[in-house]
């Protein structure tokens, strides 16, 4: 212990009677997650007043310092400061007491309540008799809006009715009437429109003249540089570094959370791409998926790339056939297509490998055969009868061919590690043989080791003729597997870019600009 | 949404009326069952009428608002008709055999206390569903209620035990009880801690436990009120006539959860108001004396109610569906 | 193997049952003769045929509760078809078959197709058929059917009683297609994680309105066999019957929650309970009195199947 005392002096810049004024401060912290070190050794502070940026990857650590703050995550190692002073959390009522709140990404409201009440749950005002005094409550709750200049919302109205953006100005209310001083703020403009960004940015630099501090976590650099007045970045759980937003540039940003950015090697591409198998031409799904138009050929990897909610997902999805097109056409080799339900786009020869694994890619309750048979009943079926001989050699069959670590066919999917998991999903989808692979985050929560061998996968496939769509949050797997890739940002393709031209920096531009409605075209 | 924040701070009648639409369409229901049916046959507003569907009735009530905290909390009690045949019984087992009054009305109580205390226990803790639990709990005590009394009737009660025949002012003390429990209850709902915690329990129970609140605790603590309800419902049901059946109102469960629902608790948990229920209890009874002076049927009573319960059901999921 | 997983519970289950069986005998020397079973036999076929559609319907993680109200609106209609309207008595059965199929089917459509919990459609349903038999019959009841009907209810084929044949192929025909067929495999799969079986391609909606529809059906063939058995036809027939049913599919091993159970594991649920209802009742105990036995049942194998859950860490 008194050894990390030491190295909390290395943070430097502050004396020690400014530490004691500082709302919050980590001193060299890290968590084990299920054996996976997130958050090493993170050193992090708060001032009074500023909005510090953190910014990384996903899978960089943010979500785990975050939890720490937040008393969800007791860290292994390292301290809590709270004015200089240390302390535990041991629940996040222990750091709401000391002043800390957090705005969440899926915002915790209850619905059928009004907007006066999730203000204050928890905290209601009281009448002398210990009743709930409902007009202090209102009059609270309207002077609370006001001065977050929203006070255009109408308190007696239930949050259900109510915008995405509407409902976080509510959860930033609820802070405040928690007297937070520190105000944790998880990608809080990723499901905003472009008029609620504005807006949450004037409330945060209303938040901050009143002395709140604001951990700021966004991919989205103009919003970084117009707000934030200290940036951290962190990269796979490590501490890369904490500057004044005023010292560094855009492309040093990028360079710092990709770090490595080739550093490691991605399977050299194969063969020659052949036809057009999938085409979608000006393809809507009413106003998540705008008007989308690309083509893929056979032996291509196409990576999609962009920003959590900026459509990615959703266009798997829209061609798919679990939220079909409202407008356009899809083509499959040249002929248009309905695909009204995820049979229809089987049937096609078009598979789907989720984002989510454990939703909607696997029934972790079944084994290995179960869930590679579930998609393939039809072929597997002799008779009326599922053939269990055959749903075992198959099995068997992708056990050997993928590698699967697993103790036989029988084994149930969820006492499988992440990668081995993945590969069940591949196994089941590569079983109906496909034509279109759509992979949807094809690596996350998997190891390295495992990551490599999935990339090597997907390469040999599209080696023997598959057209590969990848959607992937981290920047160099899109860099290093795709041939092609297109940029996606408020549900529109912005940016297309080939192999050579796609650098971290252009497409990592394009993807976190702020684009009006406008200019998105 | 512009339209929406266009008037910031809504009129107090506005806001009455956005706050208890689904209540003020059942008044409203009410009112108009009276008028026509009325006027088709006057005898219907007669006094003896109108105080037999009132004090009839208000038993139904009463169940209904424990049922509607259960159901706001997000669970359910299928149980709670047995329950109340098994409390007539115990109270009026208990009256016919020399024990004080206030004994035979307060033991019965404290037992279906003591009864939805497990319930809630069990639901709250161990995650079993509250419909497999109640279940389980109906078949016990109907089972239990018809085994041990063999279905004997229970006569000869003492006078003053007779709760709900009395009439102060000439009011039969059942109605004073039900607009007693329902403004009481109704306060409870909305003017405390607790109160507030059941309608965050059953709207999102993970924010709630964000928020501080213990959802287990809450939902254990429902359920107990829920057994006050019921046992008060029971006494009333039990001194209303002048015999005690010992066997189980057949479908009262029904009857009470089918008045939480129209009343304009959601079925789905987190909203619904005490104020409701108990005029849907109201409304129901109207109906049923209303088929009688229209010369229609009382058989089909059930055919309506279960119309009215798939109705307000699929009104509650499309208004649902169109919000998000 | 996968099987041997599944019918861990199964086997206890069979144990319990045989040495439950065991005792019973011991104490009544009237409990383990041939006329004994065999009329136990008849007096679970109902519940039986109903049981079966209903582990299905758990599997998925669904629930119906209006089953006996569609044993009763059957019934009713099967007396007023020919009483009333004077059908001849086939064409009734035929048609009052069919409408009792037809109330599963709507069942089905309202969980399907408006997204209603499956509780409480059919909670709202059960309220709603049981009140169209009341209506309907205005509470008289119907007698009189003819000698040949009986046959159904009280007949024999090779000395065993008819309805036994029924429920012993339509165990068979239930078990294949439960555990055999990719209806069975979507089922469970529905059950387990209904968002990754539409993922995988599996038609959700059209997997569970056939399962509703069969429930309706199984229920419908039930009152058919109740009403000849009982020669009479009454309103409230098959009161109370969801219990029943809930509860040996639940003893039998099939989780509440969905994903889990076997058909032989609800037939072997079921013998437990008519044993231990006909045993007690021959030791002295008074007919409702096995009522709390089942509901005490109930709620134990429901707790007995948390509690094991947990242990596992599922």
């Amino acid at each position: 212990m008194g050894a990390r005392a030491m190295q909390g002096e290395r943070a430097g810049d502050a004396t020690a009677e400014d530490r004691a004024a500082l709302p919050i401060e980590l001193r060299a912290v890290s968590k084990s997650c299920a054996g996976i070190k997130v958050g090493n050794t993170v050193s992090f502070d708060m001032r009074p007043g500023e909005v510090h940026a953190l910014m990384g990857e996903n899978g960089a650590g943010k979500s785990t310092l975050i939890k720490i703050m937040a008393g969800l995550h007791q860290p292994d190692e390292g301290q809590i400061l709270i004015n200089g002073e240390p302390v535990r959390f041991s629940s996040p009522r222990d750091a709401h007491a000391a002043g800390i709140a957090t705005v969440h990404q899926e915002l915790l409201l209850f619905p059928e309540l009004t907007v006066a009440e999730n203000i204050y749950l928890g905290q209601t005002p009281k009448t002398p008799l210990g009743a709930i005094d409902w007009p202090a409550m209102r009059r609270g709750a309207r002077a609370l809006l006001q001065s977050l200049d929203s006070g255009d919302l109408d308190i007696d109205q239930k949050v259900t009715t109510l915008s995405v953006g509407n409902r976080q100005r509510i959860e930033i209310a609820r802070a405040l009437a928690q007297d937070a001083r520190v105000l944790i703020m998880d990608e809080p403009t990723a499901a905003l429109a472009e008029h609620d960004v504005q807006r949450l940015m004037s409330i945060v630099r209303t938040l901050c003249q009143r002395g709140v501090a604001i951990v700021y976590v966004s991919h989205r650099m103009p919003e970084i540089f117009a707000l934030a007045d200290r940036v951290t970045v962190l990269r796979d759980g490590q501490h890369v570094a904490t500057r004044p937003v005023c010292d560094v540039d855009e492309p040093t940003l990028v360079s710092m959370m990709v770090g490595r950015s080739i550093d490691r090697l991605y399977p050299a591409k194969q063969g020659q791409d052949g036809e057009t198998v999938l085409e979608l031409r000006n393809v809507s799904q009413r106003s998540v998926v705008r008007d989308i138009s690309f083509s893929l050929r056979r032996g291509e990897i196409l990576g999609l790339a962009g920003l959590v909610g900026s459509g990615r997902t959703e266009t798997a999805l829209t061609i798919f056939g679990i939220t079909p097109a409202t407008a356009g056409d899809i083509l499959i080799n040249g002929r248009p297509v309905k695909i009204g339900s995820p049979e229809a786009a089987r049937d096609l020869g078009i598979a789907y490998v989720p984002e989510d694994r454990g939703h909607q890619g696997l029934i972790r309750a079944q084994s290995i055969a179960e869930n590679i048979a579930l998609a393939n009943l039809k072929r597997l079926t002799r008779g009326v009868i599922v053939d269990m001989t055959r749903v075992m050699a198959e099995a068997k069959q992708a056990i050997a061919r993928f590698g699967i670590r697993a103790r036989g066919p029988d084994q149930l999917v969820r006492q499988l590690s992440g990668g081995n998991q993945q590969k069940v999903v591949l196994g089941k989808w590569l079983a109906t043989n496909p034509r279109i692979l759509i992979m949807d985050e094809p690596t996350r929560g998997i190891d390295v080791g495992a990551k490599a061998e999935i990339h090597l996968l997907m390469r040999k496939l599209a080696g023997e003729g598959m057209a590969i769509l990848m959607i992937s949050s981290e920047l160099p797997e899109v860099l290093g597997m795709s041939d092609r890739v297109l940029v996606m940002n408020g549900g529109r393709i912005v940016g297309e870019f080939d192999k050579v031209e796609a650098s971290a920096e252009a497409v990592g531009t394009v993807m976190t600009r702020s684009y009006s409605k406008d200019d998105a075209a | 949404m512009t339209a929406l924040s266009a008037h910031p701070g809504r009129s107090a009648l506005h806001r009455f009326i956005g706050g208890y639409g689904q209540e003020i369409v059942v008044l409203l229901s009410i009112v108009a069952l009276f008028v026509v049916v009325g006027i088709i046959n006057p005898r219907f507003l007669s006094d003896t009428n109108i105080n037999s569907i009132f004090a009839g009735n208000a038993y139904i009530a009463i169940a209904a608002i424990g049922m509607s905290m259960v159901i706001i909390a997000g669970h359910i009690d299928v149980s709670v008709g047995a329950l109340i045949g098994v409390i007539a019984t115990i109270a009026g087992t208990l009256a016919v055999n020399g024990y004080p009054v206030w004994v035979a009305w307060v033991v019965p109580i404290l037992f279906a206390m003591a009864v939805n205390a497990g319930v809630g226990a069990l639901v709250a803790y161990t995650r079993i569903p509250s419909i497999v639990v109640t279940l389980g709990m109906l078949s016990i005590l109907k089972g239990g209620l018809i085994s041990i009394t063999a279905g004997e009737w229970i006569s000869d009660l003492p006078t003053e035990f007779m709760i709900a025949q009395m009439r102060p002012f000439g009011i039969p003390s059942a109605v004073y009880f039900m607009v007693l429990l329902t403004a009481v209850a109704a306060l409870f709902m909305r003017y405390t801690d607790f109160g507030r915690s059941i309608y965050a329990v059953g709207g999102n129970m993970e924010a709630a436990r964000a928020a501080g609140i213990n959802p287990e605790r809450t939902v254990v603590g429902v359920f107990i009120l829920h057994g006050l309800f019921a046992g008060i419902a029971g006494i009333l049901f039990a001194t209303q006539l002048q015999v005690i059946q010992s066997t189980v109102p057949p479908n009262l469960e029904l009857t009470v959860i089918t008045a939480s629902v129209i009343g304009g608790v959601s079925i789905l948990g987190g909203t619904g108001t005490v104020i409701g229920s108990t005029l849907a209890a109201i409304l129901f009874a109207c109906i049923g004396s209303a088929l009688i002076f229209l010369n229609v049927s009382a058989y089909w009573l059930r055919a309506v109610l279960g119309l009215l319960i798939l109705a307000t059901v699929l009104a509650d999921m499309a208004r649902r569906r169109r919000v998000t | 193997m996968t099987a041997s997983r599944l019918l861990r519970h199964e086997t206890i289950l069979g144990v319990l049952t045989v040495i439950a069986l065991i005792v019973l005998a011991s104490l009544s020397d009237k409990f383990f003769t041939a006329e004994n079973l065999l009329n136990q036999g008849r007096l679970m076929s109902e519940v039986g045929l109903v049981a079966l559609a209903m582990t299905f319907v758990i599997v998925t993680g669904g629930i119906d509760l209006s089953v006996g109200s569609i044993l009763g609106l059957t019934a009713i209609l099967l007396g007023v078809f020919w009483k009333n309207l004077g059908l001849p008595l086939p064409a009734a059965m035929v048609l009052a078959l069919a409408c009792g199929t037809f109330a599963g089917w709507v069942n089905g459509l309202i969980i399907t197709r408006f997204r209603v919990p499956p509780l409480i459609a059919t909670l709202a349903t059960l309220a709603l058929y049981r009140g169209l038999a009341e209506g309907i019959s205005e509470a008289r009841s119907v007698r009189g059917y003819p000698e040949w009907f009986f046959f159904f209810g009280q007949g024999e084929v090779l000395g065993v009683p008819f309805q036994l044949w029924v429920l012993g192929l339509a165990t068979i025909v239930a078990a294949v297609i439960l555990g055999l067929t990719p209806f069975g495999r979507a089922t469970y799969a529905i059950g387990a994680n209904e968002t990754a079986a539409r993922f995988s391609g599996i038609r959700v909606d059209a997997v569970k309105l056939w399962i509703y529809t069969g429930a309706g059906f199984c229920s419908a063939l039930a009152a058919v066999i109740f009403v000849s058995r009982v020669t009479t036809t009454r309103s409230d027939m098959g009161t109370g019957l969801e219990l029943d049913v809930i509860t040996g599919v639940v003893l039998g091993g099939t989780s509440i929650f969905g994903g889990r159970g076997t058909i032989i594991g609800t037939v072997l649920g079921l013998i437990l309970i008519q044993a231990l209802k006909n045993g007690l009742a021959l030791s002295g105990v008074k007919g409702d009195g096995t009522i709390v036995v089942i509901g005490l049942v109930l709620i134990g194998a429901i707790l007995a199947g948390a509690l094991f859950d947990r242990n596992r860490g599922g």
